[in-house]
């Protein structure tokens, strides 16, 4: 039956193009669907990372979200510094959703401030340019599109950016702007000496009330938590997509079925069993699903770039594609199962 | 091996919109090992469903079917699987070559379906390809060869297991006269010992071919017959529906009732005949099966007339082919 099978997809060549160049762009979709949630863990786990802290003190009220601004004085710091185990000891205070303007352009930006002490954790390494100095001055992400000799307007305030560094966002490509610890909190905290993290190598055994000591992996997984809703939207969308695909499946299958009722006929009256006959057709989607798995991993490639948000489509996503193509193809072949077990032997003759 | 094929009280009965349709009614014969044999009739007489029947595709209601050692109606499961593939080669009437496939890959389906190896199932497509002319073609699809090159097709993928029981259904239909002629010296040099074949046909002049004509619909006789006078008693019934009858009947008194006998077993009243009308033309004037019953509902007298008889003595008549 496979030569009737290959010789079918063959003969119906046009159909099954159509078909695969369909399903392929609904994978890539999906695939890049997929990347897109990767992508919100990825970034967070680069700009966390990057930090260089094994253990991570924050409010309890943050629940872990680097990106809560949720404060505590800065004379905690000293608290931690001083607990056995810690070596080394930094503040950070992370200020989300801080609107900028670069000198320049007319279109206020989003970004998420992180001040900074200089030479301690968390203090970036530019890309291009040179690092903090420790004046009002900013080192910002390249996707801000601000250049080493801009200005950062924040707060009726410019910031010269001195240097850039890459692949630093968070909470959906949302670029990182780092400042000195005291240029920020005067922006955002009237000048308090407040910070929402002291990031540590080494991990302290107790902290003042009110704060929580968490690994990093914590960290990182509690900050993409809060985009839970939208990977939840995203993860159905994703369904959908799959479920599209096999629609388009089906409705291939289905059609090349009804035209092949005949063909059903005439081969189990010539001796071949239902079951045969279904799996060919179920070859025949498997067949189409999995080709259109092999142009969805190019085409995902070539849509990346049209995403603003950061996508990261892994190995393993990559990996599980083509059993979700075989999954789909399966799934879809079902519809055309009673059109082959339907199909009366006799009707050959007439 | 030699093979004997028996048809005893053959009969296939089914449901069609509620209504008991019986297109084989008690069919009878035999055929011996090495015969041509032609089943003979127009549409609709019950060629196909026999065919049908002997293939092992359709399971009689009645009777029994034996080939040699065979009872084909009563197999099952793997069992009829392997009848179908390895005793008995279908010839259809419209090819039904499968479109995608070359005619080598045609003739490759079964084999390869009875487990034959790729090589060996090639090798013997090409031989059977050659055997009906057609190994300069094997690798032509279907739109690409005629009528008659499809039929020889669908012949050699008959043979392909050799089978002891070839059945070809109207394989003439749809073919030119030459192409006929090429398919008719075919079937008739595969008749032969070891070997029963089986055709179907409305034409008559492929029974000048045949060892044995089979004539599924009766030939009533064109020759003038005289009317016959027939006394019926309350109750009693005139003809049955599926019945074959040459008479048109004339009811001189009393009252006839036309009904259909229903699936379920009830019947539905189509219509009353009173005296100075007719009952019962179609089936005579288009050779069909009756399509309903006729009983009186009183005692009745009714003149029976043949069509021409009719025509004839009632030339004031139009006989309408809206009544059974």
């Amino acid at each position: 039956m496979l030569a009737v099978t290959f010789a079918d997809l063959w003969f119906r060549a046009r159909q099954f193009l159509i078909a695969v160049i369909g399903v392929g762009l609904v994978l890539a979709l999906a695939l890049a669907l997929s990347g897109l949630v990767d992508g919100f863990h990825a970034e967070a786990a680069e700009s966390i990372d990057a930090v260089g802290a094994t253990s991570w003190v924050m409010a309890s009220a943050a629940e872990g979200r680097v990106t809560a601004f949720a404060a505590f004085p800065q004379a905690d710091l000293s608290a931690v510094a001083r607990e056995p185990g810690v070596r080394r000891a930094t503040a950070i205070l992370f200020a989300p959703a801080q609107v900028v303007l670069v000198s320049g352009t007319a279109t206020p930006q989003t970004v998420n401030l992180v001040g900074v002490q200089r030479g301690g954790l968390g203090d970036p390494q530019v890309a291009s340019g040179h690092g903090l100095s420790g004046g009002a001055e900013a080192v910002v992400d390249s996707k801000l599109a601000a250049p080493p000799g801009s200005i950062l307007h924040l707060g009726g305030h410019g910031y010269p950016v001195v240097g850039t560094v890459d692949d630093r966002t968070m909470t959906g490509g949302v670029p990182l702007v780092y400042m000195p610890l005291a240029a920020v909190q005067r922006a955002v905290t009237g000048g308090k000496p407040l910070i929402t993290a002291v990031a540590t190598t080494g991990t302290p055994t107790s902290v003042p009330a009110g704060l929580v000591v968490l690994p990093p992996s914590a960290v990182v997984s509690d900050t993409v938590g809060q985009l839970r809703t939208a990977v939840a939207s995203i993860d159905n969308t994703r369904w959908l997509m799959w479920l599209v695909a096999a629609a388009i499946v089906a409705s291939m299958l289905y059609v090349a079925a009804l035209e092949r009722k005949r063909d059903f006929a005439v081969l189990k009256a010539l001796g071949s069993s239902s079951r045969t006959l279904f799996l060919s057709l179920v070859l025949e989607a498997v067949v189409v699903t999995l080709l259109a798995a092999v142009l969805a991993e190019f085409l995902a490639s070539a849509l990346t770039p049209l995403f603003a948000q950061p996508i990261d489509i892994t190995p393993d996503t990559r990996l599980v594609l083509p059993l979700v193509a075989v999954t789909v193809g399966i799934v879809a072949s079902i519809t055309a199962l009673r059109r082959v077990t339907g199909a009366d032997p006799a009707t050959a003759f007439g | 091996m030699s093979n004997h094929l028996v048809v005893d009280d053959l009969t296939v009965a089914f449901d069609s919109g509620g209504y008991v349709i019986k297109p084989l009614d008690g069919l009878s014969f035999t055929a011996e090992d090495g015969e041509l044999v032609v089943l003979l009739g127009p549409s609709g007489c019950g060629k196909t469903t026999l065919l049908s029947c002997l293939a092992g595709l359709l399971t009689p209601t009645g009777g029994r079917i034996r080939f040699g050692a065979v009872a084909v109606e009563e197999l099952r499961g793997p069992a009829l699987t392997e009848y179908r593939r390895r005793t008995v080669g279908v010839v259809f009437q419209a090819f039904n070559l499968i479109a995608s496939l070359t005619a080598r890959g045609n003739v490759v389906v079964p084999m390869r379906l009875g487990g034959v190896p790729r090589h060996a199932a090639k090798a013997r497509a090409g031989e059977l390809l050659e055997l009906v002319g057609l190994g300069e073609r094997s690798h032509h699809r279907p739109a690409q060869l005629s009528g008659g090159q499809q039929q020889r097709v669908a012949i050699a993928r008959a043979l392909v297991h050799d089978p002891p029981l070839i059945l070809a259904d109207e394989p003439t239909a749809h073919l030119d006269h030459i192409q006929v002629e090429g398919i008719l010296r075919l079937l008739r040099d595969l008749a032969s010992p070891g070997r029963i074949i089986v055709v179907s046909t409305h034409d008559d002049r492929v029974s000048q071919l045949a060892d044995r004509v089979i004539e599924l619909a009766p030939h009533f006789s064109d020759a003038d017959r005289p009317p016959e006078e027939v006394a019926l008693a309350a109750g009693e019934t005139l003809f049955r529906q599926g019945e074959r009858g040459e008479l048109i009947y004339h009811v001189e008194s009393g009252l006839l009732e036309v009904y259909r006998e229903l699936a379920d077993g009830g019947r539905e009243v189509l219509a009353r005949v009173v005296p100075g009308n007719y009952v019962g033309e179609l089936g005579p004037i288009l050779n069909l099966p009756r399509s309903a019953s006729v009983r009186a509902l009183e005692a009745s007298v009714v003149v029976g007339y043949t069509v021409r008889a009719f025509r004839q003595d009632h030339p004031h008549q139009v006989i309408e082919l809206a009544a059974p």
